[in-house]
């Protein structure tokens, strides 16, 4: 076991203990992560104490210093970052949606706006952009989203076919992916997604009860059932199709180790849980101290996996596995994700955005097919939103991992969600240190 | 990083990370991965790394004069340095007491007078780079040329011990016939690696110093080209151009100069010279001084003259070369027109068709089983050849289909249609093939590839054949400079007229290759029955042939109609057609089934 996580979890103590110390460094356990430089170092187990004391005195990198590690200090914003060409698009190929859940980012699909599917021309015109501007020899990844992107299947059939020709005549390689919710599948679905070998993530936020309460048809029914049905064909394709489960977690959903679970049994072989923290409407956002109900129940999955991937079994919980592969990599981060830098999502209208979550936001506009990326728009975004220049960021330890925050979240309701995520990162050196001693072979296959 | 901090991930145990990956050159183009011949090699020559084989010492290769042997050559020593010398850096006795050695008599002796490579040392065994010759009681030593002593100096090795100096080097002085005298200089040291353990090539060599022997085609050094690429790129001697068009003879000679036919000039002439048209020199020498130096060229490039067989030529448009002989068959391009779209694009259809039969009749070779193999070594070559010698054939005459249609909207696009006609695409097959006896013709047939097929098929193409003499005089009718012909068309009737030869001779060399086989044909032929034109299993092979046929037609359509963009798209749907084609065909005949290819076209 973990040396901050006993048997009787104490989530206090997990935040208390991942609450900043040292804007330079981070102890967990006997790992030190120098903050700027997302290294991590094992201390010998004689000299935490001293370490942990250095720390309460501000003397942190003094100490550090003596056992030869100079930590280097945080870097100055950027400023200007001048972003490259887009790589990734999503295509909002439909913004209207058959369910009607509570929290959704688009408001039940529609963004707020009416319901409208996107057009061929739309569609056709931001993918040849997309790959016109890609080098040939690059590649470029598609994403179908929405609403319900299923409910524009034949445009994602034509955009795919499209994509693929044009692709092809560049030497591009091209990467699909869809997030569904799965209600809409058929079996001709699935065989055309295996060969395209899609990417495809279908949204579920627990067993049948809860799922259903959560995730209600237009008329109120559960979705469940159907989701169970439309699911066999893509789990019976497995080896083509990359398949995993997206929990949102409310409130009302917390139960996330029952949730895992219950999807398993299902056949996902990959389940990663998102926390709700911007419903548009405001239902099913998690507050106060919901992260930390939060924090045990996630540590409680991480826990589980830890034992299962200890002991040579697979387990579907993704979130820890990420945690672990982007602490073993190391890669410090400007931003919580590739919005605006690498990413960009088109909608009906054919306008650019910043991601699938700035539809229809001004915050997010990023220029529109017609007229073209806005690349200084991009540029401004990305300049002031970098995590060196935000202030609330600039003491803490987990900047350089976190990135600063979901882009659309932190712009609209702020950071709620700092001690949880902390609290997690924590709880990830810890499990990092036990699988590097009990299980270093698991790195061997990260790129 | 101290025994107490442990790193443990990526961003601890690496220097900086770069935010995007760095894709970096390919491996080609690596200079270890380059073409590699060293003379002069495309990226840099290799031969002068070995100038820096020795710590401090610069040297050059001088082979053997034009005139002979004369002491000069040899690994000559151009300087003796130490600056710049990453060796010098090195921790070792050796390299003391060598710096000892440079700084003192050995150093200053090297400053004064020409010092050649007299010998090299290495593990006992010495090399000196002389040829002895015993004369008469004398012995004459000539030194090995440049290149001879490089060689050498390229078998040296080197000690992995950094600290221990395993070659020797002896430099002398020479007498004017090359014999060694005075004093010599022996250094001891080491001999360069030139590459440090991450690939990086040693610091001691100036910028420059690695293509400083090459030619540089990009200047147009023709002249310092020692293996004959760019000479090779270039005219030598020409004849010279007639300069007023309407002394123009026939066969592009002169009718006023009869020396013009004669005399040859030098293509590099400096153009703006008196004497500029005077007969070319017979030696290089000779020429030099009258030719363009390799920095005019790119000031004066304009001046030098197309040449188009043989002679210099200021326009493009240049009938000189057609030998117009008259007497053609066909009166005026009218009847060229007919025999063309009724005879001979309809015949080459056919015969493209019937070989494509033949073809498919034959074995492949991985159906030879291993026991055949055994009893004939060479079938499954064989196989191969004959089948790669009719494709060959049958794909030639859907080219000269195409050939004959281009050359029917070419001479509609100038006008040469009779009125009231314009070019359609004839794309079906002729009824009736020539039989290479004079006028005779047989009905179109599909065989398989035995002897008496493949007999048929050498009579077809016989050389003076029917198929011959009519696209003779489509040469004939189209040499006339008279007939107003658009360019081209000439030469395209001459591709299509010579190709003839090829295809009797490749239907000959089918014939022998198959000879040995004769008596045995299940070895070579698949047992194949021509299938009814309406037999189901065919369908498909006669619909993608329609498709294939369909395409051209449009192809050819769009092409003659001057858009160029639907005739790519014509003629690749066709070739996909085609390639499908070939798949079924392959198959069907695999099972014993061949395609009645005349099927939609009457049988």
């Amino acid at each position: 076991m973990a040396r901050d996580v006993p048997d009787h979890f104490d989530t206090a103590a997990l935040i208390a203990a991942s609450r900043p110390k040292d804007p330079d460094l981070h102890l967990s356990g006997r790992m030190v992560l120098a903050a700027e430089t997302a290294a991590l170092y094992a201390l010998p187990e004689t000299e935490v104490a001293a370490l942990a004391d250095a720390m309460a005195k501000g003397q942190g990198g003094a100490a550090l210093e003596r056992l030869g590690l100079t930590l280097a200090p945080a870097a100055p914003p950027v400023p200007e970052i001048t972003p490259g060409p887009v790589r990734a698009l999503a295509l909002t190929v439909s913004q209207s949606c058959n369910l009607a859940c509570g929290y959704c980012y688009a408001s039940g699909g529609s963004f707020g706006g009416p319901d409208t599917r996107m057009d061929w021309p739309v569609a056709q015109k931001a993918i040849d952009r997309l790959i016109g501007d890609t080098p040939p020899g690059g590649s470029v990844k598609i994403a179908f989203m929405g609403g319900e992107p299923m409910l524009a299947r034949d445009l994602i059939r034509q955009s795919v076919d499209h994509a693929n020709r044009r692709a092809a005549a560049r030497a591009v390689s091209v990467g699909f992916s869809i997030t569904t919710n799965g209600t809409l599948l058929r079996d001709d679905d699935a065989e055309f997604l295996a060969q395209n070998r899609f990417a495809v993530t279908v949204s579920l936020d627990g067993a049948k009860a809860t799922n259903d309460r959560l995730r209600p048809l237009r008329g109120g029914q559960g979705s469940f059932a159907l989701v169970a049905r439309g699911l066999a064909p893509l789990v019976a394709r497995a080896d083509r199709i990359s398949l995993s489960a997206r929990v949102t977690v409310t409130p009302d959903n917390l139960d996330l180790a029952e949730t895992v679970g219950a999807l398993a049994d299902l056949g996902f072989q990959s389940v990663g849980a998102s926390p709700m923290i911007n419903a548009p409407t405001g239902k099913g956002t998690l507050q106060g101290d919901d992260f930390h109900r939060l924090l045990a129940a996630m540590v409680e999955c991480g826990q589980d996996w830890l034992t299962a991937t200890l002991a040579g079994r697979a387990h579907p919980f993704a979130n820890l596995a990420t945690a672990l592969t982007e602490l073993h990599r190391g890669k410090v981060r400007s931003h919580g994700c590739g919005a605006a830098r690498d990413y960009l999502s088109v909608d009906a209208s054919g306008s650019y955005s910043a991601c699938h979550r700035f539809v229809n936001d001004p915050l997010g506009r990023m220029g529109d097919l017609v007229s073209g990326v806005d690349d200084r728009a991009r540029a401004d975004f990305l300049t002031e939103r970098q995590v060196e220049a935000q202030e609330a960021c600039s003491k803490c330890w987990a900047r350089r991992l976190c990135g600063g925050g979901c882009h659309q979240e932190v712009l609209h309701v702020g950071r709620p969600a700092c001690d949880y995520v902390r609290g997690w990162l924590h709880f990830a050196i810890s499990a990092y240190d036990r699988m590097m001693t009990e299980r270093p072979d698991w790195f061997d296959a990260i790129g | 990083m101290t025994e107490t901090l442990k790193p443990m991930n990526r961003a601890a145990l690496s220097g900086p990370t770069y935010a995007q990956p760095v894709l970096g050159n390919p491996a080609a183009t690596l200079m270890e991965s380059g073409v590699g011949n060293c003379f002069p090699g495309l990226e840099f020559d290799l031969r002068q790394l070995d100038v820096r084989f020795f710590p401090g010492l610069v040297f050059e290769f001088p082979g053997v004069t034009p005139a002979g042997p004369d002491g000069t050559q040899g690994a000559r020593l151009v300087y003796a340095d130490m600056t710049g010398d990453p060796m010098f850096d090195l921790d070792a006795d050796w390299v003391t007491d060598l710096k000892a050695q440079f700084n003192g008599a050995a150093g200053a002796a090297l400053g004064d007078g020409q010092w050649y490579l007299h010998s090299v040392e290495q593990y006992g065994k010495k090399i000196e780079l002389y040829d002895f010759v015993l004369y008469q009681n004398t012995v004459t030593q000539t030194p090995y040329e440049g290149e001879t002593a490089w060689w050498i100096i390229r078998l040296i090795e080197a000690d992995p011990n950094p600290d221990v100096a395993d070659l020797t080097v002896g430099l002398t002085q020479r007498a004017p016939d090359g014999s060694p005298v005075g004093n010599p200089v022996y250094l001891k040291g080491k001999r360069r690696v030139y590459l440090d353990g991450e690939g990086m090539i040693s610091e001691v060599y100036h910028p420059g110093e690695f293509t400083a022997s090459m030619c540089s085609p990009w200047t147009h050094d023709f002249r310092d080209c020692a293996c004959q690429y760019w000479a090779s790129n270039h005219p030598d001697v020409v004849l010279g151009p007639v300069v007023d068009p309407r002394d123009e003879l026939e066969d592009g000679t002169s009718k006023t100069d009869p020396a013009q036919a004669v005399t040859f000039l030098d293509w590099m002439r400096r153009r703006k010279l008196p004497g500029a048209d005077l007969s070319a020199e017979t030696t290089i020498e000779g020429a030099r001084p009258r030719r363009y130096d390799p920095y005019e060229i790119n000031l004066h490039w304009q001046e030098l003259d197309f040449v188009l067989h043989g002679k210099e030529s200021n326009e493009t448009h240049n009938a000189g070369y057609r030998i117009h002989a008259p007497g053609s068959g066909y009166a005026d391009a009218a009847a060229a027109i007919t025999a063309l779209t009724n005879d001979l694009a309809p015949l080459e259809y056919a015969l493209a068709v019937e070989y494509l039969y033949a073809y498919f009749s034959l074995r492949s070779p991985d159906e030879v089983s291993v026991d055949q193999e055994k009893e004939f070594p060479g079938l499954a070559n064989d196989l191969r050849a004959a089948r790669q010698l009719i494709l060959s054939v049958a794909l030639s005459e859907m080219t000269h289909m195409r050939w004959a249609n281009q050359t029917l909207w070419m001479l509609d696009q100038a006008g040469l249609y009779p009125k009231g006609k314009c070019y359609e695409p004839v794309i079906e097959p002729a009824k009736k093939i020539p039989d290479g006896k004079t006028g005779g013709t047989r009905p179109r047939a599909l065989k398989v590839a035995n002897s008496d097929t493949l007999q048929t098929f050498v009579d077809v193409e016989r050389p003076d054949g029917t198929l011959d003499t009519e696209y003779g005089d489509l040469v004939r009718l189209f040499s006339d400079p008279a007939g107003g012909y658009p360019d081209g068309l000439y030469e395209l009737a001459v591709r299509i007229d010579t190709d003839g030869l090829q295809h009797y001779q490749k239907f000959r060399d089918t014939r022998n290759v198959l000879l040995p086989y004769s008596s045995r044909p299940d070895l070579f032929l698949r047992s194949i029955k021509l299938a009814k034109d309406d037999d189901k299993s065919v369908q498909l092979a006669l619909d993608l042939l329609d498709q294939a046929v369909e395409a051209l037609r449009r192809g050819y359509g769009a092409e003659a109609a001057g858009d160029m963009t639907a005739a790519q798209v014509g003629i690749t749907a066709g070739r996909e057609a085609m390639h499908r084609l070939n798949d079924a065909c392959e198959f069907l005949a695999q099972q014993g089934i061949g395609v009645p290819f005349f099927a939609r076209f009457g049988g």
